[in-house]
């Protein structure tokens, strides 16, 4: 069956080694450029403590050339695992049913279910391979950057988050088993592609919404609640103002207490008329940094959650008789 | 095998209702051991229908069918039926040899060396992609996948409606001697009995979804005034069109 599976997923195969070889080959030569780069600039200081340890416009001519391709990569960490989903998932099934192979395939000996399972491990894991290459070489490029590339930003900046820890692993496993299921309930490519897209876009769009209410957050109060600075880094949940008792000020009710026109911060009488207010001190809620694998887990658990209900799915569709 | 195998399909009042109406209703039939059994009808009679539940790509609406003793289910075709459907299903982007080879890894008694001679009585190039093979060809490949396998029933959707007449006359004789030789029962639909004619020896008879006649080629004939099958057949879907 194995045989049987990579014969038919060989153009497949063939297109994700080249992509993934030429893809591998040009990523490792831009690291190798702006490592050339980064000494022709004598900036490895600069990389190893950060941007604010850095003079002149040597950082900025760097980040000026560097800043959008690293960023372009790591957004094709993002699109990697719906591609996937595409182009190996959707039309795992459904363009059997296309070609019409499937009675082809089920007049044989082996059960649906081991050509289902075959199908699945033979087309999938390679691709799942591939994702998890292409994530290995785009991190030790950005790492190379040290804290001149965008992961200086912390764990929970722009697309840091998506393309690292498990997460590119998990979005592909479920853009796979979602276009696995579709194809295997409509018994069409273009029907299955169209919906693993519109899915796929509108799930990672909503728990990238609901993300930073999946741990519970931890609080950091400020003494002075006006001159505090929110940290980089650690991802923002949310943040206010702490009655004399501790007890958060309801958020509706914070405008009009801040109404302290003519009054001066640098006397300490700004800070006086917000405490008078009873905005004593400020607080924020956030993710810490350390906490970031967590998160990725317990993501990536609800991505895998929904891959398993798809895979039941499928063999539901393929084994049901009409 | 022998006295205690079961008969190949036992249908007990089997009926499939699509949305559009029953396909087929009211159909108890047996299909006897070793036999070359035509199943005519025209077309819309349920032929496919039937071969639909045999292999259990269908599901039965009432009634009850057994497959060599086994009810056929979603999970896979009974190992001993080998079905080649009307379109013949090929993966066009496969070889012949790359086809053979398929059939080896998907089934457990495939037997290579009669599947090859099949190939070679047939002259279908071996290495030509199985997409550009003519329709005949094509069919030949398909027989050949679909006798490799042994099955002790092979089942076939109008086999012969889209081969030229010389085509049409190798792939009966193929089906034929194959048959008579390892003691395969043959079931073939056709809307045209015609062709079938000097090939069966048992008859089922479909017209709008059930069985008029059924039963030994020579005891209906005996029965009937008519004096071949063609005219036998006729005059009851004639019968069927004036009621």
């Amino acid at each position: 069956m194995t045989w049987i599976v990579w014969r038919q997923q060989r153009p497949v195969l063939i297109t994700l080694a080249v992509g993934l070889v030429v893809g591998a080959a040009t990523i490792l030569l831009l690291r190798m450029l702006m490592i050339n780069d980064i000494n022709a600039r004598n900036l490895l200081d600069c990389v190893a403590k950060g941007i604010d340890a850095c003079q002149g416009s040597a950082v900025r001519e760097f980040q000026n050339s560097w800043f959008d391709v690293m960023h372009v990569a790591l957004a094709g960490m993002l699109v990697l695992p719906l591609l996937v989903g595409l182009f190996v998932g959707a039309p795992l099934f459904a363009r059997e049913y296309e070609q019409g192979t499937h009675t082809l395939a089920f007049t044989q000996s082996v059960s649906r279910t081991r050509w289902m399972v075959t199908k699945f491990v033979v087309a999938g894991l390679p691709a799942l391979v591939a994702v998890g290459v292409a994530q290995v070489v785009v991190r030790s490029w950005l790492l190379a950057a040290g804290k001149l590339g965008p992961f200086a930003a912390g764990p929970f900046y722009l697309t840091n988050f998506e393309g690292s820890g498990v997460s590119p692993i998990a979005y592909t496993v479920f853009a796979y088993t979602l276009g696995m299921f579709a194809g295997a309930l409509f018994r069409r490519t273009l029907v299955a592609m169209t919906l693993t897209l519109v899915i796929f876009v509108a799930a990672r769009f909503v728990l990238n919404g609901v993300r930073r209410l999946m741990l519970t957050p931890t609080r950091v109060v400020y003494d002075d609640p006006i001159d505090y600075r929110i940290e980089r880094g650690p991802l923002y949940v949310d943040g206010g103002y702490l009655t004399p008792s501790g007890a958060e000020v309801d958020p509706a009710s914070v405008s009009g207490k801040l109404n302290c026109a003519g009054r001066s911060y640098n006397t300490g009488d700004l800070v006086a008329c917000y405490r008078e207010h009873g905005l004593v001190k400020a607080y924020v809620d956030q993710i810490p940094v350390n906490q970031v694998m967590t998160l990725h887990l317990v993501e990536a658990s609800i991505f895998a959650g929904a891959a398993v209900l798809f895979v039941l799915g499928s063999v539901w569709a393929v084994r049901r008789q009409v | 095998m022998g006295l205690r195998e079961h008969p190949p399909v036992v249908a007990e009042s089997l009926g499939k209702k699509y949305s559009r109406g029953w396909a087929l209703r009211d159909c108890t039939l047996q299909i006897p051991q070793g036999r070359i059994v035509a199943l005519v009808g025209p077309n819309g009679a349920g032929k496919s229908t039937l071969m639909g539940m045999i292999t259990g790509l269908l599901r039965p609406t009432a009634g009850r069918i057994e497959v060599f003793g086994d009810v056929p289910n979603g999970r896979g075709m009974h190992a001993k039926v080998a079905f080649l459907t009307q379109a013949k299903p090929l993966y066009p982007q496969f070889t012949v040899t790359e086809t053979l080879h398929y059939g080896r890894n998907a089934n457990p008694t495939w037997d290579q060396r009669y599947a090859e001679d099949l190939i070679r009585k047939a002259q279908v190039p071996t290495q030509a992609k199985v997409g550009t093979l003519s329709g005949g060809q094509r069919t030949r490949v398909a027989l050949a996948l679909a006798l490799g396998k042994r099955p002790r029933l092979l089942m076939l959707d109008e086999p012969l409606a889209d081969l030229d007449p010389l085509a049409r006359e190798t792939v009966l004789q193929t089906l034929v001697e194959e048959s008579r030789e390892h003691g395969i029962t043959v079931l073939l639909s056709s809307h045209v009995l015609a062709e079938l004619e000097n090939v069966c020896d048992h008859l089922v008879l479909l017209t709008n979804g059930r069985v008029r006649l059924a039963g030994d080629v020579h005891e209906l004939l005996r029965e009937h005034p008519q004096s071949s099958l063609s005219q036998l057949a006729l005059a009851h879907m004639r019968e069927e069109v004036a009621a």
